[in-house]
């Protein structure tokens, strides 16, 4: 915690400068502190008195003069409100000091002959100007309003900290996927590339592949490596790819907890990226696998759940999506009836089906294709 | 491995985020065995003016060939209203109308591009997106060409006349991340061949005066800026806000704004202007601040805030750009304001706290050392051209060449 005595010299009592940090993270963390306490400072400043809101408004807005608008999320509307609100009085009395010693009565004796005029046409642009002001303050309030409606309804998204770096590699479903792309023409992308093995297995075959990863540092090291990747989500990525512009999509990781809307949004957005004859290649754990090979806290916090093969089936048909084929693998576990228990044909059924119900392989690769 | 480098300006003289970027990759890249490096440019030095300075013809620098060509007309009056006229909304102007921008931006230099037209490179790359010599250059080249957009979020990035230069590219190369997501977020860039590259940093020059004793400011602290000290650079903001913490906060704390000057220097008894200086003083003015202060919202890379890391020197950013948030994020080596209270606390904490400075300088000196270093770029730059070169050109819509400049200027008059 910082505090400033009346003299404007700062003191601190313990806070995070008293616990310098020697590795990067931890540097990225020690900073986030450090502007903690100086935005707590600004806040205890404006509360106190100290800073004249005159003056923080005239330089504010200085400060906007020179910025992107937008740069600053959600503040951006009630600062440019702000704006508007002091661009909205229009001032008739024009300055008249002049340099010659006649020019301010010449300048005077002009404002005087016009005044009558000048105010008349100044008092119906500034009642326009309020007018308007007062009806964006309106629309501000809406908008807020309805931020704050959809925030609460917004499932939060998963913090990247919990979720482990992937890596495909030796996994059942890469090999399938490389065989299912060898040979084919145009660009490939795999959302959630993670370590980049399989970016590299697919150019390695041929296949002019890319990878994205959340993970923004899993994608630069991959980056580094030589291979084309970034850090990034799929499902954003897709709106920056232009129609029918890559050859295949393979998707996996987050693409099981997405939200419904995300879901529909991602089927949409896969299927018209992909050229015609193009190949959706999707991993997914299954809804019953998913509770035994998801990290736990992922598994509790995903805004959604795996669906079913013929459920991404079904989305994909309604956007010209058709199944080529469904491949199960994944972990399996089997209940065996130890030696020397007795054996019984019912008692073996019952955990046959116990098995295939419930211990069953858990994920499954769907390949579709983009018909029409 | 021939490499052609397109750029409005080129020269040890130019200071230019893009064209000082274009130069460094140039200059280090002709010194990898088998690879060959020229820069197509025009003659002039001055963005501002495109007047023709520099003689045309080859010349060599730093081992790298230079052909410059001359530019056709100088810039005119009439730029400057129709970039007002659309900078409101930049998105809705026509691409007949972002055309004519794009012209009278110039350089308009017909036999540069029609040099592009004739290249025998392998690779072309373009450096920045928003000069006439990229999107004209981009249309008629034959070869497989490479964009460094150096774009921040500036009005002419939403004009249309730049939607076919980005997409028409064979691969992007960016500054930064958050240049990437920009870029993604104008234009359907994300399937093209890309990387994210920055620049790297030079090793200082040794220490060789105090830098107060530069600036003449015997002996006081000092915060300092290092770029073109200009008014779109935020300096005469951060020359106001100096002004005013200097008057609640009276101090011999003083503000140095170290480079060419666009206008007349701010008037304060705390502000040193000191216009142009050698590379040498540069670094001792550097290494002697309490921090450097990048205030500027549009930046896509600011090596100088990698440079004051280097020399051990926190730096406070503008907390609206994306670049220079980024570096400060990533590497928990900077401080950054977006009000006058976040300015005034960022400073009086720097100021007081010589520890939490120290820190932030090395955190910041280990992001550099990590990512921005010159070999490790170089290496990965040099794989993306090969990569971008053995995929050879893909097929490009062929918009015609930029109107010449008097169909601008006829434009601009008739509105």
């Amino acid at each position: 915690m910082t505090s400033t005595p009346t003299n404007g010299e700062t003191t601190r009592s313990a806070s995070a400068a008293d616990q310098p940090a020697d590795q990067p993270a931890d540097a990225a963390a020690y900073l986030a502190g450090v502007m903690v306490e100086i935005d707590a400072e600004v806040a205890r400043r404006r509360a106190s008195g100290e800073l004249p809101p005159a003056l923080e408004r005239e330089l504010d807005e200085l400060f906007l003069e020179f910025s992107p608008l937008g740069a600053r999320g959600s503040a951006r509307l009630r600062e440019t409100l702000a704006l508007v609100d002091g661009a909205a009085y229009v001032d008739t009395a024009v300055p008249v000091a002049s340099q010659k010693a006649a020019g301010a009565y010449v300048k005077r004796g002009i404002q005087k002959a016009t005044g009558w005029y000048m105010n008349y046409v100044v008092h119906q642009v500034t009642r326009f100007s309020w007018s308007v002001s007062r009806m964006l303050h309106v629309l501000v309030d809406h908008v807020e309003d309805l931020e704050q409606a959809v925030d609460g309804l917004r499932p939060p998204d998963v913090d990247l900290s919990v979720v482990p770096v992937a890596a495909p590699s030796g996994t059942w479903w890469a090999s399938l996927v490389v065989e299912a792309l060898t040979g084919i023409r145009g660009r490939v992308v795999h959302g959630d590339c993670g370590d980049g093995s399989l970016v590299e297995a697919l150019v390695a075959a041929g296949v002019d592949a890319y990878g994205l990863d959340p993970h923004d540092d899993a994608a630069e090291a991959v980056a580094i490596r030589g291979l084309d990747a970034r850090g990034g989500r799929l499902l954003d990525h897709l709106e920056a790819v232009p129609e029918e512009a890559l050859a295949a999509v393979v998707a996996s990781g987050s693409v099981q907890w997405l939200s419904p809307s995300e879901r529909d949004r991602f089927v949409v957005l896969a299927a018209s990226r992909l050229a015609v004859g193009g190949i959706l290649c999707l991993h997914s754990a299954s809804p019953i696998g998913w509770e035994r090979s998801c990290p736990p806290v992922v598994a509790d916090l995903a805004p959604g759940r795996p669906l079913h093969p013929e459920t991404w089936e079904h989305l994909g048909a309604r956007h010209g999506l058709r199944l080529r084929a469904v491949h199960q693998g994944g972990a399996a576990e089997r209940i065996v009836v130890g030696e020397g228990v007795p054996s019984s044909d019912a008692l073996d059924a019952l955990i046959s089906v116990v098995n295939d119900r419930l211990l069953a392989p858990g994920e499954y690769l769907l390949v579709a294709e983009r018909v029409q | 491995m021939k490499l052609a480098i397109v750029t409005p300006r080129y020269g040890a003289q130019v200071i230019g985020g893009a064209e000082t970027a274009a130069r460094m990759l140039a200059e280090r890249l002709a010194c990898r065995p088998g690879w060959e490096v020229e820069v197509l440019t025009s003659c002039a030095l001055d963005h501002l003016t495109w007047e023709n300075v520099e003689g045309e013809g080859t010349s060599s620098l730093n081992g790298v060939t230079v052909r410059r060509f001359a530019t056709s007309n100088p810039r005119v009056l009439e730029y400057f209203e129709l970039d007002g006229r659309i900078r409101v909304a930049p998105a809705a102007a026509s691409l007949a109308t972002s055309r004519r921008w794009v012209a009278l931006n110039g350089p308009m230099c017909p036999g540069l591009v029609d040099a592009v037209a004739g290249t025998d490179a392998d690779v072309v790359a373009f450096y920045p997106y928003l000069f006439a010599t990229t999107v004209d250059g981009l249309t008629v080249c034959p070869a497989p060409t490479v964009l460094h957009p150096a774009a921040h979020d500036e009005p002419a990035l939403y004009l249309r006349a730049f939607r076919q230069s980005f997409s028409g590219t064979d691969g992007l190369v960016y500054h930064t991340r958050a240049e990437r997501r920009l870029v993604e977020g104008v234009f359907p860039v994300g399937a093209q061949p890309q990387i994210v590259l920055g620049l790297g940093v030079d090793e200082p020059t040794s220490p060789r005066r105090d830098g107060a004793e530069v600036l003449g400011l015997s002996g006081r602290p000092y915060l300092c800026y290092l770029g073109r000290v200009d008014e779109h650079k935020g300096c005469g903001m951060l020359a106001e806000f100096f002004a005013r913490y200097k008057e609640r906060r009276p101090s011999d704390l003083a503000l140095a704004l170290v480079g060419p000057l666009s206008g007349p220097p701010p008037d304060h008894p705390d502000i040193v202007a000191t216009g142009t200086v050698a590379e040498p003083d540069k670094w001792d003015v550097l290494r002697g601040a309490t921090a450097m202060v990048s205030p500027s919202a549009y930046e896509s890379f600011s090596l100088v805030v990698l440079e004051a890391w280097t020399v051990g020197v926190p730096v406070v950013v503008n907390g609206t750009c994306a670049a220079t948030m980024e570096h400060c994020r990533r590497s928990g080596g900077g401080l950054w304001f977006d009000t006058y209270a976040s300015f005034e606390a960022v400073v009086d904490r720097l100021v007081s706290d010589g520890r939490l400075a120290r820190t932030l300088a090395e955190a910041g000196a280990r992001y550099t050392d990590t990512y921005y270093r010159w070999p490790a770029l170089i290496g990965r730059y040099a794989g993306f051209i090969e990569q971008i070169a053995s995929r050879g050109p893909k097929a490009r819509l062929r918009p015609p060449r930029l109107a010449s400049i008097e169909g601008g200027i006829a434009y601009v008059r008739e509105q």
